[in-house]
């Protein structure tokens, strides 16, 4: 009996259509609190470097800002936290422990892609440029 | 602790008494009575009134030891108790209980090969059960403090 | 019959169930000795997937270790970081808010739910149900999405913290985990109903693979496996940790030991888990922020060692940490997880059953593999990673 029951709700799955949603097709339905792609704020960021040191997976790298940048003066060595996207594990401990409140979280996920992304041009759009350009 | 009342006749084996948090009772006893103090508990409380949950070796260099740890889970009342024996670190040799107590295997085996702890009587001891191929071939063992891993 | 003396010599054939397994999606050997379609001896073959977890406790802070042993294993992650949280917080002598304590137990008991519908599929799968298997793995969605809401993330949590849990519950969400809990109950009870009633399932589970009291003790199996053959063991009821303690929930308790058993007694514990997340969210205490400010979480550890159980959905799983009290760093890391006593300890049970049950008793068994080997070793000397060896493991009955 539980066979010809079965039966019937695969029937009606059939006719209804693939239960699995199509991504990439439409977007997979996610929460907007969802730990996705998080870049520090570079406007509060003041390089105490305490999320590369607590990255369990060693994903953030302590590098110089490009020059042609306005770092606040806070920021004396003039060195941002750049996020590997490969290496993390969006675990948000980064985010957790920064005393400074600078990251940005957001619920991207859409991360994939022929190339290893990081956080640099998203943390360097924070910042506003000088000497021109 | 009510089931420690049924261990009495154990008292002879147990050489001191501590505890660890969260307030399970440490019972120490000499690494040659670990057979007498296995066979002892199946005597009182049945073969099936307890259960070897874990065994645990850890490295003391320090003092020149290697501590064994046997948390033993008595039923019903599902009370753990902590057996515990110092072995000392240049050769670390107890017997094994896996005879008596088949649930004791895989935690022989662990200590073996991550501690180099030998259970003697253990057929099943095998360098590899879990460290990778480098590591035994250098005769490595991972867990140990100096071990260059 | 004269004098004649008929010799039979019992031709065994070895063979090899495994790495690449057709009952699980994890590296396991079983070397099985079967004569014609019978086993008479199965050896179990570890060390594929072994990660250097417990040595790499050590060299990292206590901490960074929580993340680190969230990964020890997708389907429980919550369950260690909830062992291991616990743990520090028995050395530091702190106990969490009782709002933290509930939220942990949901996080856990939704894990218990969606682990259990998979360790069912995977037998429902194993037994030639695939269909079965797929509309469970449907139904599951619903859980994923409840640990989204609740966690963030589907699968890994990241959500146990000293002190606390990482994230609040307002009650929009309290009603959309409610939400999801009563579409999903009905279900779960029509799968259970399946097992229960359909006759595929049944001719391939009853009667298979059974493990006596006795044995399921002695071998020190755990979880359901060992709840199936009559041991009443659950470490929710004896050690009452977090919010288990003002919980109403009952140990499922089976006798017949045999893969139905199992399969049964994990239907009814995720319908028990449904009961408590229920219970969790109406009784959800305001008796404070759960959320601790991990920018001033404790550095220093007092020495002390700590041991304590967590019921993870395949059985009783423990932690030792040991702290010298010295540096930020643990002494000793000592993981026991249910699938190392219940996968090595398995061979007796496959004794005397046909090759073509194998399956069926492995995925009872709900091995993780992952959880079990939780060792691999970097080589810091030559920067290379490897992460296997092939030895046998002789696990006769």
């Amino acid at each position: 009996m539980a066979k010809l029951k079965l039966l019937g709700l695969s029937l009606r799955n059939f006719l209804k259509g693939p239960a699995t949603v199509e991504y990439p097709r439409v977007p997979a339905p996610v929460e907007p609190d969802y730990r996705g792609r998080h870049y520090a704020d570079l406007r509060k960021c003041t390089g105490c470097s305490v999320c590369a040191i607590e990255c369990p997976a060693n994903a953030i790298e302590m590098v110089e800002v490009p020059s042609g940048y306005e770092v606040p003066a806070s920021n004396r060595r003039r060195v941002y936290p750049l996020i590997d996207y490969g290496k993390c594990v969006f675990c948000y401990r980064c985010v957790a422990v920064c005393p400074f409140s600078a990251y940005v979280v957001s619920n991207e996920y859409k991360l994939a892609g022929p190339e290893k992304p990081d956080s640099g041009p998203l943390s360097l759009d924070t910042l506003s440029r000088v000497g021109g350009g | 602790m009510a089931a420690l009342e049924r261990l009495k006749s154990l008292g002879e084996l147990l050489t001191a008494r501590s505890s660890i948090l969260p307030g399970r009772a440490v019972l120490e006893f000499k690494p040659d009575d670990v057979r007498r103090l296995f066979s002892g508990l199946i005597e009182a409380l049945g073969p099936d009134g307890f259960f070897v949950s874990t065994i645990s070796a850890t490295d003391l260099p320090g003092e020149g030891k290697v501590r064994l740890d046997y948390f033993v889970v008595l039923l019903p009342e599902e009370e753990t108790l902590v057996f515990r024996t110092y072995l000392p670190r240049d050769k670390p040799v107890i017997q094994s209980v896996s005879d008596l107590v088949p649930g004791a295997l895989p935690g022989e085996c662990e200590a073996y090969d991550l501690l180099g702890v030998v259970f003697e009587g253990n057929a099943q001891l095998k360098r590899g059960f879990l460290a990778p191929e480098d590591a035994v071939k250098l005769d490595e063992y991972p867990l140990r403090k100096d071990s260059r891993v | 019959m004269g004098g004649r003396k008929i010799v039979e010599v019992p031709v065994t054939l070895e063979v090899p169930v495994g790495p690449q397994h057709p009952a699980l999606h994890e590296p396991l050997l079983l070397r099985v000795y079967a004569e014609g379609e019978e086993i008479v001896r199965v050896e179990v073959n570890t060390g594929y997937n072994h990660r250097g977890i417990e040595k790499l406790c050590e060299k990292n802070s206590f901490h960074k270790n929580v993340f680190i042993i969230g990964r020890v294993c997708g389907i429980c992650n919550t369950v260690h970081t909830d062992c291991y949280v616990r743990a520090l917080e028995h050395l530091l002598g702190i106990e969490p808010c009782r709002r933290a304590l509930f939220l942990r137990v949901l996080a856990m008991e939704l894990e218990r739910i969606h682990s259990h519908m998979l360790a069912n599929a995977v037998l429902a799968l194993n037994v030639g149900f695939e269909n079965l298997f797929m509309n469970i793995m449907l139904d599951r969605e619903r859980v994923m999405k409840a640990k989204e809401v609740l966690t963030g993330s589907r699968v890994m949590a990241d959500y146990i913290i000293v002190g606390g849990v990482r994230r609040g519950l307002d009650d929009d969400k309290r009603d959309k985990i409610a939400g999801l809990l009563d579409a999903l109950a009905p279900r779960l009870e029509y799968y259970k109903r399946v097992f229960e009633e359909d006759e595929t399932v049944l001719k391939r589970t009853i009667d298979v693979g059974k493990a006596s009291r006795l044995d399921a003790v002695r071998h020190s199996l755990l979880g359901p496996v060992a709840r199936a053959s009559g041991v009443a063991v659950d470490a929710r009821a004896s050690e009452r940790y977090d919010a288990y303690g003002e919980l109403d929930f009952n140990v499922v308790v089976k006798s017949e030991g045999d893969v139905w058993a199992r399969a049964m007694v994990r239907w009814d514990e995720a319908l028990e888990a449904v009961r408590i997340a229920r219970q969790v969210l109406e009784k959800l205490p305001s008796d404070g922020n759960p959320v601790p400010d991990e920018r001033k979480l404790p550095r220093k550890f007092p020495a002390g060692e700590a041991y304590t159980r967590v019921e993870a959905p395949r059985g009783e799983l423990t932690y030792y940490v040991v702290s010298d009290g010295k540096g930020p760093n643990p002494y000793r890391v000592k993981i026991r997880t249910p699938s190392f006593n219940n996968i090595v300890n398995s061979p007796f049970m496959f004794v005397g059953y046909s090759v073509a049950d194998l399956p069926a008793i492995l995925a009872s068994l709900d091995p993780c593999i992952s959880c079990m080997e939780r060792v691999t070793v970097i080589d810091v000397e030559n920067g290379a990673r490897r992460s296997m060896a092939l030895r046998e493991l002789a696990g006769g009955a």
